[in-house]
């Protein structure tokens, strides 16, 4: 039991108290009229209802009122009783390839945690990098990036996690209350969210881009093409994701160095590498590797599962151990917000939003670019990016022609926004991940994420003003 | 010196009587009295109190209970009133499913229904128990009787439904243990809250932390009290050595500051036993624990011929000042008094404004806190208020 008294006058308690209520009561007055209002030219009586369950779950999940995995509940019991899809297709959205992976990647984190080779790697790295808080930092933020530009951020986060949490509880950091222990979790999952665009292989949204652009104009983009065009964003968002972290979050302790003799007893308490340390490392390697090399072919929730499997077939790990470990919160948000993402594109919410939204102003080439990034970077905060791209890109690539635009810069204008979602966890799953540690929470992650979500773009847009010509690309055919 | 006649004041008397003890003269009221402390006898303007009347001291009391027809009288001799008997409770003479007596187990003291689950105190193993040690309840050294839940159950079942008392109080002992005796209370007030309708206050050694305070007042207790007994330092580490040593006066403090924090006004108590210091040490105590929002309650030393510490008693003229000042210091720091009443052991701040204003009228905020519907609401306010006021962290986090 951990209690807390509130020794505020009654009055004040009250009053808060009776601020809830008021709270719900505005939610439904607001969803009531965006259900009541008259169904606005183009859209579908199934879209505006998309609309009104998709703002309400925005007030919600903004305002963390109730928790996050019970508003996509929410969303997910709205979306039929509404009529906006059929039950069965709603339920078996749940089923998508992205909640199966994080639950995979839940209990490989789970069984690396168990197993004690996650802690053996937290201490060491605190001891290789004991001297300052500040390198402390810098090498999970490099680290998470880095490892994104060869598997899927989700895939890093959900890796790095619980290493984080070691250090963080190594350091004895409170979660909620300490300036470092943010910091550390912000720098693992903004680093995996920068580090997610450099490549195709940070997320599937990239290649879903392109084969769209491909399937639409027969025109593509190139592995190596496509990470030279966003080298400088990475590198500049690199810079400024540390700096924004640092300026909001100071480091709020002294050193690292006073843990030292805790971490080189605890250390030496760990004793030689067991058999089953090396066992579930073997594993998770393995898994890392079948992320890469066949992420894409097999899909990622399949290999990892595949290891999930395996380890229970070596008896690495059992059931009581790992279940601890499994956010079934994050689970239930995550595909919620599937559901969600799905609802607003197949009632064809999102695309009259885009449409009514951009269709005047999008008046030149470069306007076109910056509107649509600006769509993508801000739908993805609340949709999952692979739905940001099934929305935006047809209409975008229908856009291009009438504007006589290259369709592979508008590709990348939605495609590479779409990955830079730093304000809200049901945005990516890598700020997700990092949320469930409490160390951070939505209010925090939406106000530093909200001014590198304005940096993300305006450099989106400087790197394709400035840059892209010299390689030979242009807003124009 | 003339002896000053006490009779006429139902606050003065029983103060006096509490002092001085009685002579019975009467077998029915000495059958009562038979394996009790004392007898216990509702004065004028039902002010109730338990008279020691099997101390050797007593012999020498001017007051004598008599039977006059059907109802007693108390007399010294010059003069009498009329008092009544308390009923003895039924339940007395009960046992639980597992053969224990409840009177073992539940003590009525008025309002109060005291229930010492462990009378175990370890005090007593270390040779460090207080000096005085009879002013508590009935605890000792290692062989103390340990009541489980159920018998404890029993026992509240059987006082709340003679309506014997309201509120249900729960002691302890000293255990070495940093929460001051909550974490084996637990089961007790848990248990008690969720079977019946009722107030529990919980008497306790202060905690090495103040999150157990917070935690008493989460699991339901209503009303707390860290028993000081003495406020003079240096009296304090010669007469409780025990509590000196392990706990400290300025722990002591510290823990009753908090919780007067925490718990509503009126509801956090601590004793400081009239007699053990002097009077005007007594004061200094009554001004330091107003001051931070706790209720002084005054239990009357009685010297026993089996405790080490044998002090003369005080006499009435010297003590009724200290009630007095009590009283204003109470009035003073606006602290709620509805709380600690009607208890047979201590004069209670309502019934000291007695002593102040002279014999006091029943005001019908008196009759609504002793009505059913007032029990009722007091219960209601207290469980409102927790729920308000308590923040379960595990609840918060996602």
């Amino acid at each position: 039991m951990s209690v807390e008294i509130d020794t505020r006058p009654i009055w004040v308690i009250l009053l808060l108290k009776a601020s809830r209520p008021a709270f719900y009561l505005a939610v439904v007055l607001i969803f009531w009229g965006l259900i009541a209002m008259p169904t606005p030219e183009g859209l579908s009586i199934g879209g505006q209802r998309a609309i009104a369950i998709f703002a309400v779950c925005l007030i919600l999940w903004v305002s963390n009122i109730v928790p996050l995995a019970i508003t996509s509940l929410f969303a997910i019991v709205l979306v039929p009783v509404l009529g906006v899809l059929p039950k069965k297709e709603t339920y078996a959205l749940f089923g998508n390839e992205a909640v199966f992976f994080i639950l995979g990647a839940f209990i490989l984190a789970g069984a690396v945690m168990h197993s004690g080779i996650s802690n053996r790697v937290a201490l060491n790295i605190m001891k290789r990098f004991g001297g300052s808080p500040r390198t402390l930092v810098i090498s999970i933020f490099l680290l998470s990036a880095f490892l994104s530009f060869f598997m899927s951020e989700h895939a890093v986060a959900a890796m790095l996690f619980p290493i984080v949490l070691e250090i963080a509880k190594g350091l004895g950091l409170k979660p909620g209350k300490s300036n470092y222990g943010k910091l550390l979790f912000f720098a693992l999952a903004w680093g995996c969210v920068i580090g997610g665009v450099a490549t195709f292989l940070g997320g599937a949204r990239v290649p879903l881009a392109v084969g769209m652009l491909k399937e639409t104009t027969g025109d593509s983009i190139g592995f190596l093409e496509y990470s030279v065009a966003v080298f400088p964003l990475v590198v500049i968002l690199l810079a400024a994701g540390y700096l924004i972290l640092t300026k909001f979050f100071p480091i709020d302790i002294e050193g690292v160095g006073s843990a030292r003799a805790v971490l080189e007893r605890r250390i030496k308490g760990l004793g030689k590498f067991s058999i089953n340390e090396y066992a579930t490392g073997t594993v998770l390697l393995f898994t890392i590797i079948g992320w890469i090399a066949f992420g894409e072919g097999l899909g990622l929730a399949t290999v990892a599962l595949s290891s999930v499997v395996v380890l229970f077939v070596f008896r690495l790990v059992k059931w009581k151990d790992i279940e601890e470990y499994v956010n079934w919160g994050i689970i239930l948000m995550y595909g919620g917000a599937i559901v969600l993402g799905a609802a607003l594109d197949k009632s064809g919410a999102a695309s009259w939003l885009v449409k009514s939204s951009v269709g005047d102003w999008a008046g030149s080439p470069w306007m076109a670019f910056a509107l649509f990034s600006f769509l993508s970077i801000l739908l993805t905060a609340a949709m999952s990016n692979a739905a940001v791209i099934a929305v935006l890109l047809p209409v975008s690539l229908g856009l291009a022609s009438k504007l006589s635009m290259d369709p592979v810069v508008l590709t990348y204008a939605i495609a590479v926004p779409a990955g830079l979602d730093f304000m809200f966890p049901m945005g990516t799953p890598a700020i997700a991940i990092a949320a469930s540690s409490n160390y951070i929470n939505v209010k925090e992650s939406a106000k530093g994420g909200f001014i590198m979500f304005v940096t993300a773009w305006a450099v989106f847009n400087l790197v394709a003003a400035w840059w892209w010509p010299l390689l030979g690309m242009g807003y124009s055919r | 010196m003339k002896k000053k006649n006490y009779l006429h004041n139902p606050a003065t008397l029983k103060i006096d009587l509490m002092l001085r003890g009685t002579r019975i003269d009467d077998p029915v009221v000495k059958a009562w009295a038979c394996g009790s402390s004392g007898v216990d006898i509702m004065l004028p303007e039902k002010t109730l109190v338990n008279i020691p009347c099997s101390e050797e001291f007593t012999r020498n009391s001017p007051y004598l209970i008599k039977k006059k027809g059907s109802g007693y009288l108390i007399t010294d001799g010059a003069s009498e009133v009329e008092v009544s008997l308390v009923e003895r409770p039924a339940f007395y003479n009960r046992r639980t499913a597992s053969g224990v007596p409840l009177s073992s187990i539940a003590v009525v003291h008025g309002s109060y229904t005291v229930i010492t689950p462990s009378q175990r105190c370890d005090f007593f193993n270390r040779s460090i128990e207080c000096k005085y040690c009879a002013g508590n309840f009935n605890v000792t050294g290692r062989d103390g009787v340990v009541y489980s839940v159920e018998e404890v159950l029993e026992a509240v079942e059987a006082v709340l439904k003679e309506k014997a008392s309201e509120i249900i109080y729960f002691s302890i002992g000293f255990s070495d243990s940093d929460d001051g005796g909550i974490e084996f209370l637990k089961p007790y007030i848990l248990a008690v809250k969720k079977n019946f309708n009722c107030l529990v206050a919980v008497e306790a050694l202060p905690p090495k932390k103040n999150r157990w305070i917070d935690e008493t007042y989460a699991l339901g207790a209503d009303s707390v009290l860290y028993n000081l007994e003495i406020f003079d330092k240096e009296l304090f580490e010669i007469i409780c050595p025990g509590r000196a040593t392990l706990i400290g006066h300025k722990r002591y403090l510290e823990a009753l500051e908090h919780a007067a924090k925490v718990f509503p006004s009126g509801t956090v108590a601590s004793h400081l036993i009239v007699g053990l210091e002097p009077p005007g040490s007594t004061c200094m105590g009554i001004d330091y624990l107003t001051g931070i929002g706790v209720v002084p309650i005054l239990p009357i030393y009685r010297p026993s011929a089996n405790r080490a510490l044998r002090i003369e008693p005080l006499d009435t003229e010297i003590i009724l000042p200290v009630y007095k000042h009590l009283y204003k210091s109470i009035k003073k720091n606006r602290i709620n008094v509805n709380w600690v009443r009607d208890i047979s052991m201590v004069t209670t701040p309502v019934e000291l404004k007695a002593i102040v204003n002279g014999p006091r009228q029943r005001s019908i905020v008196d009759g609504f806190y002793k009505s059913r519907l007032g029990k009722k609401t007091a219960w209601g306010l207290a469980t409102l208020r927790r729920k308000l006021r308590v923040i379960d962290r595990e609840d918060d986090s996602e």
